[in-house]
């Protein structure tokens, strides 16, 4: 290695400095809503927004689980956080599953009409929901699903299934074809060859996917808003209205510790799986 | 027991038609070869025999029970791929294993068929391993293994030794002849290397745009051909083809401004036709040195000025012209040296095997 | 028979997605389209008006404040998220080799819901209470900071968020790209002694144009969906000042009961995204074609 010349090591301590001064800024909403969190609400009034707090003082975080008034009601955010839950699990579950077989015909067993199939469907992973709002909302009032967890699931599931689709299809394109014909004439059938051959190979594919649903739903806010009745919100909606609800004095503390609540989840799955996390956003951008 | 009937067979991708009526009668226990040129229809003509693709028109019988409208599990058919195509997760054995696992064969006799089967291939010691963790000369033992341990009626080959290094390549031919020899099974094998056509096969169909142009064994190929295209396709050096004068019943050579008349075993025919010109088709190894042994009526000499000498090991390419167009004749290296240091030689031109084609054509004259 | 079944089993299983997507996405759009052309306010009714919901919402001062805020929304926020995106991803590229950490730090906030973001953001600008506070402790207490609720400068704080939010993204997608280019390129334009300014501008920047404008597209289309950052940052206020097309939807469709209105203003928005997704998707499936 050549060692480097005074002016590039100038340069390279300069580069470093600004990329870590970024990363200050980019955590300092993150810091805030924690420190808030955390500080009596005298505390914010007279204090820094930037200060530590003198105490760890935990109410705001029971206040905001338990008992925090989200419009009509005052149970905190911990129903509606297992709303979510429910609503997340089957979803992203039947999405994936649907997902995969659906990639797994678009890439391997392709027949007149499926190469349209998913350039139609690709479409749908952007259109504004906008435009389908009014009309899923008279469907779901006649399915007799409005306002309730499963509706939202199903929601959920039918326009999550075009970025599942993706996905997969894109991961299983790469995969010779003639792996499928070798396992044909090995005698196994549609099902069992998905099984055996495809399924031990979509490790990866399978995280990115569960990965990119659970945030996409946990994060929802349109349907969870637009769907959803007063016991079934999910927590994004719950913390809106927590933030929102304006009875006596707005509590900063009770708002962050609702924020990070509702983040946690999401957080949570960034930190262990990020690699998976950017492949989900790269594949949106990047098709094969 | 594994016989082919291929009648009338049909293929239409979109309006392109890649098959155009192939019949075929594949005798059990042969070694057949589809050879051919890239996009000649070979590799969808043996995925029709699989069952992978459907076919347009026609039938195919295999001992004589239509299989025509069956899945490729039902076809008691077991094919080796160009690349393989070995079972990524699973392990040797369980690619192996997997299509006698999908037949439902008990569990003891799987066990058996494996050990036979690596113990054959000598790929047992690489049982327990990833396919990923092979080299290619053993990934292609283990695809054959896949499809040795079905036992199955026919075997498919579609190009299996074109993704190894020529001299491992060489070694795996020999084995797969063996391997025939002993198992006796039926094969149909797609190469579009005529090498491998010839030392392989029982039988070889040469096919061009869809369509069988001569069916027949190596040595009928080789030495009897049926038009221009196999007879150009199959052998190298490849053979010379000479336009040629037709003077009464012989051929005319012009050769370092001299004319040479040329004798043919069919001469009558010519002659008959009333051409004026044909196309002389003959193989470098009958344009030899001199041999004083070899005599007759179809032996001629004729001179030729040496443009380029091309030293093989066990003989040489000498490339000179003749009617304007390149020929090549087969030296011993002796005479090969001598002719690259001289400029020139006098060839000795047997014209026993030599065959005559239509000028514009290409269609064989003398058969 | 067990055959036929098999054979088509590839179709059987596409059905389900086929026929989703038929109803849900083309049906409905065509739905919304015919309610866009109907009186319907509270529930669907089918007296058609004709073009009269697009007069009635081009009319709408509310609805011009909504484009005018999209498109200074959609171009600051394009800009900045790519140019932030662009300087990070080339400043981490050549000087860190273990960048990780870093990474995930530009990265997370992807990770964390609109909702979130605007709880936040909401928060840290609060006029009396957040930066504005922070600055005037320093001495600054002349220091004004009220874009929160200051009519004009509302919208700028949803730029704020969202390029918060969306930059890394844009980061991960340029790093990605720069670190897929051959390094041979690279060292091909050093020995043609060019500078590292000149290698990017001429030499890296124009291999990365398909990043670049898949960037661009997938942020516009954030832009134009943004709707839970409005609702959880602003609200659409002060009074309608930082509303978007999206948020106008909604209020109309849902709130004010105006849900021809509402229709008509979703349709424009499809139109609005498809000027800018059919030619990107329609040159990028050809592209791979040939």
């Amino acid at each position: 290695m050549k060692s480097l010349s005074t002016s590039q090591r100038h340069y390279k301590v300069l580069f470093i400095t600004i990329l870590v001064l970024f990363a200050l800024v980019y955590l300092a909403p993150l810091y805030v809503m924690l420190t808030t969190s955390f500080k009596g609400i005298e505390e914010i009034r007279s204090g820094n927004i930037l200060a530590l707090p003198e105490t760890l003082n935990v109410s705001a975080w029971t206040k905001a689980w338990s008992s925090a008034c989200t419009g009509g009601d005052c149970y905190g955010l911990a129903p509606y956080f297992w709303n979510s839950i429910r609503i997340v699990l089957p979803a992203v579950f039947i999405s994936t599953v649907i997902g995969a077989l659906n990639g797994y015909v678009l890439s391997q067993w392709r027949f007149k009409g499926s190469n349209f199939l998913f350039g139609a469907l690709l479409f749908g992973c952007f259109i504004p929901f906008q435009v389908i709002l009014l009309p899923m909302a008279m469907l779901l009032a006649w399915l007799g699903l409005a306002n309730t967890v499963p509706g939202l699931v199903l929601v959920h599931v039918i326009y999550g299934v075009a970025f599942t689709t993706l996905f997969f299809r894109n991961y299983y394109v790469g995969i010779p074809t003639e792996l499928v014909r070798a396992a044909r004439l090995d005698g196994a059938g549609f099902f069992a060859i998905f099984r055996h051959v495809f399924l031990p190979l979509s490790t990866p594919i399978i995280v990115v996917s569960v990965i990119w649903q659970f945030t996409q739903i946990w994060n929802d806010f349109l349907f969870g808003v637009v769907y959803s009745g007063p016991g079934t919100q999910p927590i994004t909606v719950a913390l809106n209205n927590l933030v929102n609800t304006t009875m006596g004095g707005k509590e900063y503390n009770v708002d962050m510790a609702a924020a990070v609540i509702a983040a946690l989840p999401t957080l949570v799955v960034y930190l262990v799986a990020g690699k998976y996390f950017v492949r989900g956003l790269t594949a949106g951008a990047v098709k094969g | 027991m594994g016989s082919i009937q291929i009648q009338q067979l049909t293929k239409f991708f979109g309006d392109t038609q890649v098959l155009k009526g192939i019949d075929l009668d594949i005798k059990d226990g042969e070694f057949l070869i589809l050879v051919g040129p890239s996009g000649c229809g070979k590799s969808t003509l043996m995925n029709s025999i699989a069952g992978l693709e459907d076919v347009s028109s026609g039938d195919i019988l295999i001992d004589g029970v239509n299989v025509t409208d069956l899945s490729p599990k039902e076809r008691d058919i077991a094919m080796v791929f160009q690349s393989y195509a070995l079972y990524p997760t699973m392990s040797v054995s369980r690619n192996i294993s997997f299509g006698l696992e999908m037949r439902k064969v008990p569990k003891a006799e799987i066990e058996k068929t494996v050990a036979d089967v690596s113990q054959l291939l000598q790929i047992e010691h690489l049982l327990d391993r990833k396919p990923s963790a092979l080299s290619g000369g053993q990934r292609q033992r283990v695809a054959m293994g896949r499809a040795l341990a079905r036992n199955p009626r026919v075997f498919l080959f579609d190009e299996p030794l074109s993704n190894l290094d020529a001299k491992l390549r060489v070694e795996m031919r020999t084995e797969i002849k063996k391997l025939h020899k002993r198992l006796g099974t039926t094969i149909v094998y797609v190469t579009h290397d005529q090498v491998e056509a010839m030392t392989l096969a029982d039988r070889i169909a040469v096919m061009k745009d869809g369509q069988v142009q001569q069916f027949g064994t190596p040595y009928e190929i080789y030495n009897n051909p049926a038009n221009r295209f196999v007879a150009d396709f199959m052998g190298s050096p490849p053979m010379n083809f000479i336009e040629c004068v037709v003077l009464d019943d012989k051929l005319v050579i012009e050769s370092q401004g001299e004319k040479f008349e040329l004798q043919v075993a069919h001469g009558e025919i010519v002659r008959q036709a009333g051409l004026e010109t044909v196309i002389l088709g003959i193989r470098p190894e009958m344009m030899t040195e001199p041999k004083p042994h070899v005599m007759g009526a179809l032996v001629h000499s004729i001179p030729m000025q040496i443009d380029v000498i091309e030293p093989m090991g066990p003989d040489t390419i000498a490339f000179g012209q003749w009617n304007g167009v390149e020929v090549q004749a087969r030296l011993s290296p002796e005479a090969g040296v001598e002719a690259q240091t001289k400029g020139s030689i006098c060839l000795q031109v047997d014209t026993s095997k030599a065959v005559l084609f239509d000028t514009f054509s290409g269609v064989r004259l003398d058969a | 028979m067990f055959d036929y079944l098999e054979k088509q089993l590839p179709k059987l299983i596409m059905a389900p997605t086929a026929i989703a997507m038929l109803v849900c996405m083309y049906g409905f759009i065509g739905w919304t389209a015919v309610l866009s052309f109907t009186k319907s306010r509270m529930l669907p009714q089918w007296d058609f008006v004709g073009w009269q919901q697009y007069e009635r919402l081009f009319a709408n001062p509310r609805w011009h404040v909504a484009l005018d805020n999209l498109l200074v929304f959609t171009l600051l926020f394009i800009i900045i998220a790519l140019l932030l995106g662009l300087m990070l991803a080339i400043l981490l590229d050549r000087n860190i080799r273990n960048d990780g950490a870093l990474r995930t730090i530009y990265l997370y906030p992807m990770a964390v819901s609109f909702i979130v973001t605007g709880t936040a953001w909401k928060w840290i600008l609060n006029p009396g209470l957040g930066i504005e506070k922070m600055v005037r402790d320093l001495g600054f207490t002349d220091f004004e900071f009220r874009w929160l609720v200051d009519p004009d400068m509302a919208i700028y704080t949803i730029v704020i968020a969202a390029v918060w939010q969306s930059s890394g993204f844009v980061m991960a997608m340029f790093l990605a790209g720069l670190r897929g280019v051959d390094d041979s390129l690279i060292k091909a334009a050093q020995i043609d002694g060019a500078s590292t300014f000149r290698t990017y501008w001429h030499v890296i920047l124009p291999v990365m144009r398909p990043v670049f404008f898949g960037a661009v597209v997938i942020l516009s289309h954030i832009a134009i969906k943004s709707f839970d950052l409005v609702q959880s940052l602003t609200g659409g206020g002060p009074g309608y000042s930082s509303d978007l097309p999206a948020t106008f939807m909604y209020t109309h469709a849902f709130s004010r009961a105006q849900m021809g209105l509402g229709a008509a203003s979703a349709m424009v928005m499809l139109a609005g995204v498809m000027a800018i997704i059919v030619p990107y998707l329609y040159s990028e499936l050809r592209g791979k074609k040939s």
